[in-house]
């Protein structure tokens, strides 16, 4: 039971709950008001009847249509302690897929520390498969390499053929992504 | 660095090396090579603007700007210039130049489109609204594309938005806009999604919400696609707004039925369903019942929809949703307010909220869910509700300590809950002090046990069972609090720096012991853990309150500075993100979110911490590096301090602290509430009032000892400091008035929750008495003004009046430093009992001493030319006398009883040390209490954090006062 609504910069304030998790980074300012100026939609927080913040998520539409790369991104997903175990992650992630859909996007994809089994395990369940392996793609504070990601990817229903999911053979480097 | 595009033109290639030193920060070799450049091509004006930035950025901010102007006022065209200046205007935080550059562009190229467009945002970037309209428009008749349109519209909206004058906007810019976008309706040239939401914008803004509806449910509404379920969203504003509550209540209805989990729909479902009620609203006699379908207008209709959700839940396998359960309660107290008996058709809350318990009670928000329907039982009823949901608790056979055990996590989370909700219902507060002992003695065994389950756990993960750890700490402080125990509080350290090192994220463990660590003093161990959080960004101002507010009154000047540092730089970096994206706004078209950013720039600028912060790093760093010779007027200066200037906006300062950041179970009238937060926002402005009154009049003293060069001339204004004597009684009287204000507020002596906002300075600051004695020393200069206009012969009056204010505060120090003595842990019946009061103490004297001081510094600035002339006169007449003027002995006498003073208290600081040093916390007892040899082990470790930290604060303090010792030989006089 939750009220899902639209991110918006008052919630910065409130996200203490959410954000002083480990794993949840908090980001500068710009970076915040870059997604609500530029994908605002994809911003959806969810609030409970007492009115605190249980989880948001955070995405973006990037990609060339022509080389059938344009998707959903997730860029930032997570939930509060006490409103985990509820399949709130699932219905924010399903949103997103939507309007992923709707904007005609070939998949979705996200980034994730591969030891955050927890997490990849959940999107494993929701349709995520591992595309790639990102070598040191996370870095530590002081800008030292930390860790590898995993990108996932779920096709969409435009990319009839899941050619968008088929796995590299290879682990890439951060500098050839896109 | 932008302006790399056109690789065509041999100036960038010549320009290039310079933009890769000032990308890779080598500012040096960025200004050489532009010097370089500029040899051989002397008109390259881009070069010198990189110049001036490499400059800039290297602390020249004059020359840079000089260098800067010397191109800009040839009105460059090219994009190299105009691009490198708008970085460097932007960078010297002089937004509004950038637009002077792009108009002269544009009026030299006028049908450029890029130049046009930078000149919209420029005027974007500082507000300028009516001009954005104006460029908006003229680059629309260049290049005919919608963009170009609605940004001219838009800035008609911030016109009306920002307009002080609300009928103007409703009259004159709200209507314009409205116009500009019928035409395009009309013209059928709407193309985007976002022109459509601007339409929708400026209509609700004009309260036409039937037109608003109109075009949400038109063919325009069908380009609303990108966000979901847009069109409903927007219809159900308009309803609610135009009070069309059979539409509301069809619409609620039906996207309850596609989420039944969506809470907002149950409160609008319900809110419509009692106005409907109220106005005995019929359907009508043929059609459909509203434009959303189906309407339910009596409570018969509500009770079977409900049930209806409820057994569709309850056919489900598996997934169950929380939210028709919980909206089943909602309705029975929405009922019960309105005292109709349908109330009991949905059953006894009690038995209801059991039940809810049996399907959820495994979820941690379990305790979340019902609290908010606590207030549905009666006082008597909560007995049996505990022991009836404890009956659902599959616990294992209780063991030799009699405490049951739950076997695997689910059921762990289910006693967790239950406890949870005895606190919430007021069950542990009544036990007395033996039973909440046994509480804890079981919350304890409950904890250990269940870390067993987490042995997996990566030390990202929570454990299962912090949870117990942190509520047991929770009735440790209940105790400390009634009883005054020092123990419990020891106890509670021990157990919460236990939890946190099998739990090492736990955020929770983390904030609690660091509020223990600050009501204790010590803020030692209060850096670490807070560093820990990993605290960023906006999270300085909404946490970071917890550490601002005791680094420096605890003496850890450093850690104080550093504290303020923090804040201060996400702050000071606000102003220009903001406006960037203010502006990337006006490109994607995300029209809603410009009035929504610039509301969230106000929110931040206007942040009661950030002028706390401000006020106090000035403060601090004239206690710390103002000595009281030339270098508080530098220091002054250069913090571009001015006393007659208030740069904080009372009126519309924003809390924006997180003061239910740390988890709380207590019950409702325990909690926190609206009147805490009033009152400790009331209490930290009052607080705020002094300290900026008090740094106003400390620049008013140095202007005073150092007055502008020119002294006899018209200008007074030198680099921001001036100081007419005006300021000065004016701050005085404020200063005074403020003064008696907080006392009458500490007076009501204001409490708040143990975890909720922590209580200003105010209270220990005036019962130590600095704020007087701050207050008397700073009225001396007034006098000492009079003085040195009269002259010595003509004041005898003024003269004893004078004395006399030096007599009385010197004995207003000397009852601060009585005010400091006292063991800062002090050691009765083997117990340690902490003081931290007395390091407060301390660090007000050091403060009062460095402010006295300063003052002394400038009377006898005033004394000394004076008592020269006395001695010249004395000379020529060769008079024999030796009586000195009444105010110079007693200078004299009050600059020795300052020595004394200062002397009295380094003793005493150095005594401290070495007791405290010699001190064996390990060696004592904690009496009355069996503590396992962990438990012994965590709880010493608290208490050497805090010895440690003890020690450190008296180092601070007292090298501090020792560095202010040592230039009182400059009074003489």
């Amino acid at each position: 039971m939750t009220t899902l609504r639209a991110f918006t910069c008052d919630d910065l304030f409130k996200f203490n709950n959410i954000n002083l998790d480990p794993l949840t980074e908090t980001y500068g300012i710009p970076f915040y008001l870059q997604y609500l100026a530029h994908w605002p939609e994809y911003f959806i927080v969810s609030e409970a009847p007492g009115g605190e913040l249980m989880g948001y998520i955070m995405g973006k539409a990037e990609g060339s249509v022509a080389r059938e790369e344009w998707h959903g991104h997730v860029t930032a997903l997570s939930v509060a302690p006490e409103f985990r175990r509820l399949g709130l992650a699932a219905k924010l992630m399903e949103m997103l897929e939507e309007i992923s859909e709707r904007k005609g996007g070939f998949f979705v994809d996200l980034f994730v520390r591969v030891s955050n089994q927890v997490a990849v395990n959940m999107y494993k369940q929701l349709g995520y498969s591992v595309y790639r392996t990102v070598i040191e793609y996370y870095s530590a504070n002081n800008g030292e390499p930390d860790e590898d990601a995993y990108d996932m990817r779920k096709a969409l229903s435009r990319d009839t053929e899941k050619k968008s999911i088929i796995p590299l053979p290879h682990p890439v480097r951060p500098e050839d992504i896109e | 660095m932008a302006a790399r595009g056109h690789v065509q033109d041999p100036n960038d290639r010549r320009l290039r090396p310079i933009y890769d030193y000032l990308d890779n920060g080598n500012n040096k070799m960025a200004i050489q090579q532009a010097d370089k450049l500029l040899k051989k091509h002397k008109d390259l004006h881009c070069a010198k603007v990189l110049k001036a930035i490499g400059l800039q950025r290297t602390g020249k901010q004059d020359e840079a700007f000089t260098l800067a102007q010397e191109v800009a006022v040839l009105e460059p065209t090219d994009d190299n210039s105009l691009q490198a200046l708008t970085i460097l205007y932007r960078e010297m935080h002089r937004p509004e130049l950038v637009s002077k550059l792009y108009e002269a562009a544009v009026r030299k190229v006028p049908a450029s489109e890029e130049y046009h467009s930078h000149l919209f945002m420029a005027y974007a970037r500082v507000g300028e609204y009516k001009k954005m309209q104006q460029a908006g428009m003229a680059l629309y008749k260049i290049i005919p594309k919608n963009p170009y349109y609605f940004w001219s519209v838009m800035s008609l909206v911030m016109q009306a938005i920002s307009a002080r004058d609300e009928k103007l906007s409703q009259t004159m810019f709200l209507p314009l806009a409205e116009r500009m976008v019928e035409k395009m309706v009309k013209e059928e040239k709407i193309e985007a999604e976002a022109e459509v939401q601007l339409y929708f914008m400026i209509l609700e803004r004009l309260g036409k919400y039937v037109e608003a509806l109109e075009v949400v449910q038109g063919p325009l509404g069908e380009k609303l696609t990108s966000e979901l379920q847009s069109r409903e969203n927007k219809c159900m504003m308009m309803y609610r707004r135009l009070e069309r509550w059979a539409e509301c209540n069809a619409l609620s209805c039906k996207l309850l039925l596609k989420n039944p989990d969506d809470w907002q729909f149950y409160l609008l479902y319900f809110d419509s369903l009692f106005h409907l009620i109220d106005q005995s609203w019929t359907p009508p006699h043929e059609g459909a019942h509203s434009a959303e379908g189906e309407v339910h207008a009596s409570i018969s209709q509500a009770l079977s929809f409900m049930e209806d959700r409820i057994a569709t839940e309850e056919a489900k396998e598996s997934k169950h949703l929380r939210g028709p359960y919980l909206a089943r309660l909602e309705l029975i107290r929405r009922l019960r307010e309105r005292c109709c008996p349908e109330a009991q058709q949905l059953g006894e809350p009690l038995e209801l909220m059991f039940q809810f318990f049996v399907k959820f009670g495994d979820k941690p928000c379990c305790i979340t869910d019902l609290t908010i329907f606590l207030d549905l039982l009666a006082p008597d009823q909560y007995v049996q509700f505990i022991n009836r949901l404890m009956e659902a608790v599959p616990l294992c056979a209780p063991g030799e300590d009699g405490v049951a055990l739950p076997g695997d996590t689910r059921a762990l989370q289910r006693h967790l809950c239950v406890t949870q909700l005895s606190r919430s219902l007021g069950q542990q507060h009544a036990l007395n002090t033996e039973g909440k002992l046994s509480l804890i003695k079981q919350l304890k065994a409950h904890y250990r046990h269940g870390l067993q389950f987490g042995k997996s756990c990566l030390k990202t993960e929570l454990q299962f069972s912090d949870m117990y750890c942190l509520m047991a700490a929770h009735v440790f402080i209940d105790l400390w609090l009634e009883t005054g125990d020092q123990n419990m509080l020891w106890q509670c350290l021990g157990l919460l720096e236990e939890g946190l090192s099998h739990s090492s994220s736990n955020a929770q463990f983390k904030l609690l012991l660091l509020l223990l660590y600050c009501r204790l003093g010590a803020f030692e161990p209060v850096v670490d853990l807070y560093s820990s959080l990993d605290a960023k960004h906006v999270q300085h101002d909404t946490i970071g309150y917890l550490l601002t507010r005791y680094a420096e009154s605890l003496g850890q000047f450093a850690a104080a500075s550093q504290s303020c540092n923090f804040s201060l730089r996400f702050f000071h970096s606000n102003q220009k993100d903001t406006s960037e994206y203010i502006i990337q706004a006006y490109k994607y078209g995300a029209f809603e979110k410009i009035p929504e950013f610039i509301a969230f720039r106000n929110r931040l600028n206007h942040s009661l911490h950030f002028a706390q912060v401000r006020t106090e790093r000035m403060l601090l760093d004239l206690f710390l590096e103002a000595d009281i010779s030339s270098s508080l007027e530098e220091s002054v200066k250069s913090m571009s301090l001015c006393p007659e200037e208030d740069d904080i906006p009372w009126d519309s300062l924003r809390d924006n602290r997180d003061l239910t950041v740390l988890v709380s179970w207590d019950p409702k009238d325990r909690q926190l509430n609206e009147e805490h937060k009033q009152r400790s926002l009331e209490e930290d402005t009052l607080w705020l009032r002094l300290r900026s009154l008090t740094l106003r009049l400390i620049g008013c003293v140095s202007a005073l000892a150092h007055p502008p060069a020119s002294r006899n001339s018209e200008k007074t204004t030198e680099n921001g400091v001036t100081a007419k004597p005006s300021s000065l009684q004016s701050l005085l009287s404020q200063l005074e008035n403020t003064l008696n204000q907080a006392t009458q507020f500490t007076e009501k002596q204001p409490q708040y929750p143990f975890v909720g906002p922590v209580a200003s300075r105010l209270a220990q600051a005036l019962s130590s008495g600095c704020c007087q004695c701050q207050l008397s020393s700073l009225q001396i200069p007034l006098h000492l003004q009079e003085l040195e206009a009269t002259g010595l012969d003509e004041s005898a009056e003024l003269q004893t009046q004078i004395s006399n204010l030096f007599k009385s505060l010197a004995v207003q120090l000397q009852d601060m430093l009585e005010k400091c003595k006292g063991d800062l842990l002090e050691v009765k019946d083997s117990q340690s009992k902490p003081q931290p009061f007395l390091l407060e103490n301390h660090v007000y004297l050091v403060e009062t001493v460095c402010i006295v001081l300063w003052v002394s510094n400038y009377c006898g600035s005033v004394l000394r030319p004076l008592k020269s002339s006395l001695q010249k006169k004395k000379k020529k007449k060769k008079e024999a006398s030796t009586v000195t003027p009444p105010v110079l002995s007693a200078y004299q006498e009050f600059s020795s009883s300052l020595q004394s003073l200062l002397n009295q208290a380094l003793e005493h600081i150095k005594s401290q040390e070495i007791s405290l040093t010699a001190l064996k916390l390990g060696a004592l007892s904690l009496e009355g209490q069996t503590l396992s040899e962990a438990e012994a082990t965590f709880t010493k470790m608290a208490m050497e954090k805090v010895q440690s930290s003890y020690l450190r604060s008296l180092q601070e303090i007292g090298e501090l006062l020792k560095k202010r010792a040592d230039t009182l030989k400059s009074l003489k006089i």
